[in-house]
C-alpha cells in the first residue's frame, strides 16, 4: 500500500519584509558616519603604537603628497585656516573627548609643511589624532 | 450615446496602495548605505600637545629633549637608535610623574620626514609623555 504524500504549498511570509528592510535603513541612517574625506593619494607613516581610533573626531585634516591641505575634505590655503577652523569647531565643546582632531599626512612630507598644521591644531586646543598604519 | 455614457463612467478601482515593490526599494536603499558607509575605523596615535605658551613655560634646563635630524634621533643631545629612545623614555617612568615633569621637548630639523616625526611622537605619547613642540624661533 502506498501512501500518497500530500503536497502542500508553503508560502513564505514576505509581508513584513518591507518593514524589516526599512528598519535596517533607519539603523544605517542613525549609525553611519558619512565620510567627509576625499580619496587622497598618500602613504601613511607606520608605527607599532597605532591603535584603532576609539573616539569621535571633531574635525578631519589631511595633507596629500603635494602638500595640499584639506579641512573636512575642503581644500584650505594655510595652517592658519586650519587653526581658525578647529577653533570654530571646538568653540562649543565642554569635554576633552570632543577635542580630538584627526590629522592624516603623507609620510614623506618635510617638517616645514606638516609642523605648522600640528602647531595650529595644538594652538586651537585640539588633541591630535595622527593617522598611521600598524607596523608589522 | 450609450457608448459615451459608458466611457464617462468612473471605473471603480480598488483603493489599495501597491506595496509589493516596497521591499525591493528598501533593500536597494540598504545596499546603497552599505556601500556608502565608511565602516572601517582608522588607526591613529593620540597626542595632547600643549599650546605654545604652556610649552614655553614647561621649558626648563632639566626637561628631556628629543631632537630629530633627518632620520637620526638624539635624546638629550646623544645619538640613539629608536629602540634606545623607547628604553630611555620607559626609564623616565613618565606616567608616574606629574605636571611639567611629563613634558618632553620635540625638536626637528627642516629635512625631517613626517614618518620619523610620527614614530617619535607615537613613542613619546605611548610612554606617557606630553609632547612640547619646539619651533625654530623658540630655539634662537
Amino acid at each position: 500500500m502506498k501512501r500518497k504524500k500530500k503536497r502542500r504549498s508553503v508560502p513564505v511570509p514576505t509581508a513584513s519584509m518591507g518593514d524589516i528592510a526599512f528598519l535596517l535603513i533607519i539603523f544605517f541612517l542613525v549609525c553611519s558616519d558619512t565620510s567627509k574625506e576625499r580619496s587622497l593619494s598618500l602613504d601613511l607613516p607606520q608605527s607599532g603604537y597605532v591603535e584603532k581610533t576609539k573616539v569621535g573626531v571633531a574635525a578631519r585634516i589631511s595633507m596629500d603628497k603635494d602638500g595640499i591641505l584639506y579641512f573636512d575634505g575642503q581644500p584650505v590655503e594655510s595652517a592658519k585656516d586650519v587653526e581658525w577652523g578647529v577653533r570654530a569647531v571646538l568653540a562649543n565643546t565642554v569635554a576633552d573627548d570632543q577635542r580630538h582632531v584627526q590629522f592624516t599626512c603623507d609620510a614623506a612630507l618635510p617638517k616645514e609643511q606638516f609642523e605648522p598644521v600640528i602647531q595650529a591644531i595644538a594652538e586651537a586646543g585640539g588633541i591630535l589624532e595622527a593617522v598611521g598604519e600598524k607596523r608589522q | 450615446m450609450s457608448r459615451k455614457s459608458r466611457g464617462q463612467e468612473k471605473k471603480h478601482r480598488s483603493g489599495t496602495i501597491p506595496t509589493d515593490s516596497f521591499s525591493d526599494i528598501a533593500f536597494l536603499l540598504i545596499i546603497y548605505f552599505l556601500v556608502a558607509t565608511s565602516l572601517v575605523k582608522v588607526k591613529s596615535i593620540t597626542a595632547d600637545l600643549p599650546s605654545g605658551e604652556k610649552a614655553a613655560q614647561a621649558q626648563t634646563e632639566k626637561t628631556p629633549s628629543v631632537n630629530l635630524r633627518g632620520s637620526e634621533i638624539f635624546f638629550n643631545d646623544k645619538q640613539v637608535s629608536f629602540d634606545e629612545l623607547e628604553a630611555r623614555l620607559a626609564a623616565l617612568d613618565l606616567p608616574a610623574q606629574e605636571g611639567s615633569k611629563r613634558v618632553i621637548l620635540l625638536e626637528s630639523t627642516r629635512d625631517t620626514p613626517y614618518s620619523s616625526y610620527f614614530q617619535t611622537l607615537a613613542a613619546i605619547s605611548a610612554s606617557g609623555g606630553v609632547v612640547a613642540l619646539v619651533q625654530e624661533d623658540e630655539k634662537k
